[in-house]
């Protein structure tokens, strides 16, 4: 059985196009209009982006072909200014680019052709990438993934080199929709529409509801005694309090970097742009669920709640592997 | 004269925030042991970024002294220092003067009225001064100014034993939401549950004129370590996001940061001060901006030339 949970692009080198078509399907039939990079998530997906995988040290080089002004913006991964991917000081994807602004560098091709991104990878852990072009409301439609840079042996089990270690590993993009900003038809909302943002739907991976509950990029499997690593990242506009049903984890990094002590806790808060990784040791006879609650930005209630399932496998005989006392 | 230009025409005179941009040796903004300040809490319109003229509240230093970017009011002291803060209300309700952390359930000044607060300086570190008797409306007005206390001999450090630094600047956070200020302006009952803010600052100042400030605009050179105060004087939270960098938080609410150090986004909590240090590791123009990206448009645009809460670290 594979680490991973999910589909990825890389390592290293990666090709999108911005797609600007498609809908993300909410538990209750509700169709959003949304926007992606690439083939959108695990390939089952238009929401979020795919997951970008690199090695530290190592060249990155991510092309982005657009036939509408888009950039992207990798988040945290400290790339120059050049591939930092705002339009007001670096590359831009535009037909027409913005003159005057600060400190701007040359880097934008024009729509339709494709422009790379170049970087070295930085220290191994959870970034993201994002559009950073009226980024209001392109993230608000789906234009971000997660990027995952894996020690310099490339290792898919071993957070950073010398690091802990893991047996599944899981992404949790951590997102909400506030469905008035999605408008199936017409021109895009913009200005005074985009400040105010009030979700009616509260995601893990572009998922809601019922379907959150057991999707196979969220729901959690692990066998008795395997760590599960959780890579979570809020790219939404609320903060977040992710819980594992009570169950105890290790939190062991953060924006791509070790904690300078590893802390054990129950129940981790992330905000928006901040990435959390969690290690938690599946517990014999764990069934459970997980609960990702939104707050308002003034941390002055939960708006709503995305939920899915905590297991250990249990096999047909009734015991759960790694339960050698048992045997 | 056109808004903006009353805007621009308005900064133009303002003197630079005493502590912006200075390398090691900080000259103390006064020299006597007892530092002596009249604010003036009072009414003004401010013009936005995108021209819209909204009455807010402000702290101004009746010295003309100023604070960093365009709040016009700002503290710096160092740690022994006696401070003595004369404020002169010309609001129409009964305010306070308190210090979050550190001078809290003082006496009430009617409006017309005026109340001296004396109090010695507290310990090394960055606070805000604010109303305490209306709730949170005092901060969502703009009713707030910085405080810096900077250890006593030994300016190249936020706190004694604390990390060092080559240069700081100081970077209030806060925002409005313009139908308080009318609420406010009309006399109309407002609950601050309601509030939802359209308008995003540093420093009184949003994108793009954050670039062009002296106290805004963070000029760095290769090499350094340069202290930030982030100081969140609204009445929402703030995720700061920095591009180009990671940054070591280094205290939070004057308290060292020991384990979640290492950050390119970091929560600024209601009333929060974070201080970081920024290790300036390449050259370039990077944004700093909130990453509860409402934030960082002007009432939902953030399309050249206006913006939010966004400024530019620039290092060469």
């Amino acid at each position: 059985m594979s680490s991973r949970t999910f589909t990825y692009l890389g390592p290293n080198i990666a090709s999108v196009d911005a797609v600007m078509s498609g809908s993300a399907v909410m538990a209750d039939g509700t169709s959003l209009r949304s926007w992606r990079f690439g083939d959108g998530f695990n390939n089952d997906r238009t929401v979020p982006s795919p997951v970008i995988e690199a090695i530290e040290g190592q060249t990155v080089e991510v092309t982005l072909t657009s036939m509408m002004p888009h950039t992207i913006h990798f988040h945290g991964l400290d790339v120059n200014q050049a591939n930092d991917g705002v339009g007001s000081t670096s590359g831009f994807v535009s037909q027409n680019p913005p003159g005057g602004g600060f400190g701007r560098v040359e880097g934008y091709t024009n729509l339709g052709s494709p422009f790379t991104y170049t970087f070295t990878a930085p220290h191994a852990g959870t970034y993201m990438y994002h559009c950073h072009v009226d980024t209001v409301l392109h993230l608000e439609m789906g234009m971000y993934g997660t990027v995952i840079v894996r020690p310099p042996d490339g290792s898919p089990t071993t957070a950073w080199e010398s690091g802990p270690t893991f047996d599944r590993e899981y992404v949790w993009h951590l997102h909400t929709f506030d469905s008035t900003w999605h408008f199936d038809q017409g021109p895009f909302i913009s200005g005074p529409a985009t400040v105010r943002h009030r979700p009616d739907f509260f995601l893990i991976n572009g998922r809601d509801g019922v379907q959150t509950l057991y999707d196979p990029t969220t729901a959690i499997t692990a066998s008795a005694g395997e760590k599960v690593l959780i890579r979570a990242t809020n790219v939404g506009y609320q903060p977040a309090v992710i819980q594992l049903g009570g169950l105890e984890f290790d939190v062991i990094a953060s924006d791509g970097r070790p904690l300078r002590s590893t802390v054990q806790t129950d129940v981790q808060m992330i905000v928006p742009g901040e990435r959390y990784d969690l290690l938690l040791t599946m517990p014999e006879g764990t069934d459970t669920q997980a609960t990702v609650d939104y707050y308002d930005i003034r941390l002055g209630g939960i708006l709503g709640t995305a939920t899915t399932s905590v297991k250990a496998i249990i096999f047909a005989d009734g015991f759960e592997s790694g339960d050698t006392s048992r045997w | 004269m056109n808004r903006r230009d009353f805007l621009t025409a308005g900064l133009s005179g303002a003197a630079a925030f005493s502590l912006s941009g200075l390398t090691r040796a900080v000259p103390r903004r006064f020299t006597e042991a007892i530092v002596d300040v009249t604010l003036v809490a009072e009414s003004v319109t401010k013009a936005t970024i995108d021209g819209e003229l909204i009455p807010v509240w402000q702290f101004r230093d009746a010295s003309g002294g100023g604070g960093p970017g365009a709040l016009t009011s700002g503290l710096v002291v160092e740690t022994g220092d006696t401070l003595s803060v004369t404020v002169q209300n010309n609001l129409d309700r009964a305010i306070n003067f308190v210090i979050p952390g550190a001078l809290t359930g003082t006496t009430a000044v009617d409006p017309g009225n005026s109340q001296l607060y004396s109090f010695p300086a507290p310990a090394a570190g960055s606070y805000f001064y604010t109303d305490g008797i209306n709730g949170e409306i005092g901060r969502a007005m703009g009713l707030a100014g910085p405080l810096v206390v900077m250890p006593q001999g030994d300016p190249g450090r936020l706190y004694p034993g604390g990390p060092t630094f080559d240069r700081q600047y100081t970077l209030v956070l806060n925002e409005l939401d313009d139908r308080l200020n009318t609420a406010i302006d009309t006399g109309q009952p407002y609950d601050m549950v309601d509030y939802e803010p359209n308008y995003f600052f540093v420093n009184g100042l949003s994108f793009p004129d954050t670039a062009s400030d002296a106290d805004t605009l963070v000029a760095m050179n290769q090499g350094e370590d340069v202290a930030l105060r982030l100081i969140n004087a609204g009445a929402i939270t703030n995720p700061m996001h920095f591009h180009g960098y990671h940054v070591e938080v280094a205290t939070r609410d004057r308290t060292p940061e020991t384990v979640v150090v290492d950050k390119d986004t970091i929560l600024v909590r209601l009333e929060e001060c974070a201080d970081v240090i920024l290790p300036v590791t390449q050259a370039g123009a990077f944004p700093l901006h909130t990453h509860f990206v409402p934030g960082v448009t002007a009432n939902g645009v953030y399309v050249n030339p206006v913006g939010g809460a966004l400024i530019i670290l620039s290092a060469t």
